[in-house]
């Protein structure tokens, strides 16, 4: 099996205040981490662990002060912010805490937002996304706002949008966070389905009974990875 | 990424926000309802003063004894045969001897009166003189010098206060004494126009043999003012210039003025265009307002839309394209903006033309209207750069994160 992530050695160093002042925080103090394609992963720990900082430079949002990262074979070092744009649009599909749905777009055109991106035509974006909402049981709801959807509902609306990318990579940050324990449910088994499908999904989250229904728990501690960094 | 999308984008982002995108481009269909209707109004009253000066004085060249040189005014006075000197050029010669003269008003109150030689028939030499009622005075009654004359408008109702003049017998009295009794046999339509009121004095139309017969400071043979009306074609600058050399042959340099109405034209026309530039930079003023309300609408919608760019940026969104949305929806605004301010202005061109007897065309040249278009478009891009900028510049994580 290939991997889809591979890290190396990662550190991430922030420097916060000014002039003498100046403090440096480790968020992450190297980490190894290895994923394979197919995997369900939920990555764990304690808030201040840098597992925020993780899942962003998991998703090309941030880049690592050092060690090497490959996405799916490929290193991304010193890629220009166009080039990591255009494989975040291709590799990794993010699904949030807070949705963050479009209000003035109905469903349809939300999963439709990240094809605009790839120059997709207008009627192959509709009907992929069309297809990425049937495929989480909202084919009914194209043509609702996201005002008219409940939390589960738009939670769902969100992974159609990471599901039209056919990405390499669901990335999931704390994905039931916003949701009482029904839609929680819901959205769960969600993931457990695509994971039967064969997706690779990273998941943050620190609730146990959430990161229970991974196959694998990173755990992170301090800025390093304390338990799960290999499969 | 095809950039008709990010204008659809524009477009739909616009529409959601109805009330706020037309609060924001109202500064600017103000603005170019204010510049449009300058420009146009100006070019519509330029060609007002043309048609009015072309109603009142014809195409035509004046030639007078210059007097600004301290000559008295015999000095260089107009002869027969300066007149038939010009015969060989494109033009109707219309020689005329003015004098003053007065009339009895009431039994013992004299008013002054100008009294006019011209030629006869008047009216089929130079269109610009209308008769009203009655007939103007003939060519062999004007060189017989006959005792008749034609009045203007205001001299008809100032000799013959609610009479028909028409047939009466005018009194008249020079300054020496001397007495002089015509026949009216006609009365001119008031001029009309802006300029009509500048030339509505109370003139007595004569023969000029009548004339230089009787005043005690005409001479013969000898005329005060030429007017040259132009034939159809003919160049008013290059005539000017072919009576400037006679003129100046026979009598040297600068005793003569010679000016021809397409060089008052010129003149009101450039005062116009001065007035022009002028309003129209006082109205772009409020462009330039208008183009700042845009620019803080657009930083207020970049701050609202955190989110918005910073889930686009993670869909894949390059800093590139989220400039160009925002620039795009700038500029849309502002088009929209303009294009309304075309049409308001045009309504208002149209309204003025309609109730305006001054401005008798409706003007508004392509020309005006894509520089309107033109201009409002560029403020976009001028102002919308900043926000753009701004947006493009977000970094997507603390985006998301942004409340």
């Amino acid at each position: 099996m290939a991997a889809v992530v591979e890290m190396q050695g990662i550190t991430k160093t922030y420097r916060s205040g000014s002039g003498a002042r100046t403090v440096e925080v480790h968020a992450l103090r190297g980490v190894d981490l290895t994923i394979e394609q197919g995997e369900y992963v939920a990555l764990m720990g304690p808030s201040g662990s840098g597992k925020s900082t993780l899942m962003h430079i998991i998703g090309l949002l941030d880049s690592p002060s050092g060690g090497s990262y490959r996405l799916g074979g490929r290193s991304v070092e010193g890629l220009s912010e166009v080039e990591l744009a255009r494989i975040r649009n291709r590799r990794v599909g993010f699904v949030f805490q807070a949705f963050f749905l479009l209000p003035r777009l109905t469903a349809l055109h939300n999963v439709a937002l990240p094809l605009v991106y790839r120059g997709v035509s207008s009627a192959e974006r509709l009907k992929r996304a069309k297809a990425a909402l049937e495929s989480v049981g909202l084919g009914d709801r194209l043509d609702h706002l996201p005002s008219e959807l409940s939390g589960g509902q738009k939670q769902r609306v969100a992974i159609a949008r990471a599901l039209v990318q056919e990405p390499d990579l669901l990335l999931a940050d704390e994905p039931t966070g916003n949701l009482d324990s029904r839609s929680s449910e819901e959205i769960l088994g969600l993931f457990d389905e695509l994971h039967r499908q064969g997706k690779t999904i990273v998941m943050v989250t620190h609730e146990h009974d959430v990161g229970a229904r991974a196959q694998r728990i990173v755990r992170l501690r301090d800025g390093r990875i304390a338990d799960g960094g290999h499969p | 990424m095809n950039p008709l999308e990010n204008f659809r984008m524009a477009f739909e982002s616009l529409w959601g926000n109805k009330l706020r995108s037309f609060l924001a481009l109202l500064g600017i269909v103000i603005g170019v309802f204010a510049v449009t209707a300058m420009i146009s109004l100006g070019q519509m009253a330029s060609a007002g003063i043309t048609q009015d000066l072309e109603a009142i004085a014809g195409r035509s060249i004046f030639v007078q004894p210059n007097f600004n040189e301290g000559q008295n005014f015999d000095s260089a006075p107009i002869r027969d045969e300066d007149v038939a000197a010009l015969q060989v050029l494109p033009v109707k010669v219309l020689p005329q001897l003015f004098t003053s003269a007065q009339y009895e008003s009431k039994p013992g109150e004299r008013r002054s009166i100008t009294l006019q030689g011209t030629p006869g028939d008047l009216p089929r030499l130079d269109p610009t003189n209308k008769v009203a009622r009655g007939r103007y005075f003939t060519q062999a009654e004007a060189q017989g010098g006959l005792a008749v004359a034609v009045l203007s408008d205001r001299a008809a109702k100032d000799l013959f206060p609610n009479r028909d003049p028409i047939g009466q017998v005018a009194r008249l009295f020079y300054p020496n004494g001397g007495r002089l009794e015509v026949t009216v046999v006609g009365v001119l339509e008031p001029p009309s126009g802006l300029f009509g009121g500048l030339s509505s004095s109370a003139t007595v139309y004569a023969p000029i043999p009548l004339i230089w017969n009787t005043s005690p400071l005409a001479r013969k043979g000898q005329y005060d003012f030429l007017v040259l009306s132009l034939n159809k074609g003919a160049s008013a600058q290059e005539v000017s210039n072919q009576v400037r050399r006679i003129f100046e042959g026979r009598y040297g340099k600068g005793k003569y003025s010679i000016q021809s109405t397409e060089s008052f034209q010129d003149t009101l026309r450039s005062i116009t265009v001065i007035l022009q530039a002028l309003l129209g930079a006082i109205a772009g003023l409020s462009l330039l307002v208008g183009g700042i309300g845009i620019m803080n609408i657009m930083l207020v919608s970049v701050t609202e839309r955190t989110r918005e760019i910073g889930l686009r940026k993670a869909l894949g969104a390059t800093a590139g394209l989220v400039r160009q949305q925002f620039l795009i929806e700038a500029v849309v605004l502002t088009l929209v903006g303009g294009v309304l301010g075309v049409a308001l202005a045009a309504g208002l061109l149209v309204l003025i033309t309609a109730t305006v007897p001054f401005f008798k065309v409706f003007i508004l040249s392509p020309t005006t209207i894509l520089l309107s278009l033109a201009v409002s478009a560029l403020i976009g891009l001028f102002f919308g750069v900043w926000p753009a900028a701004r947006a493009a510049a977000l970094d997507p994580i603390e985006a998301l994160r942004y409340e």
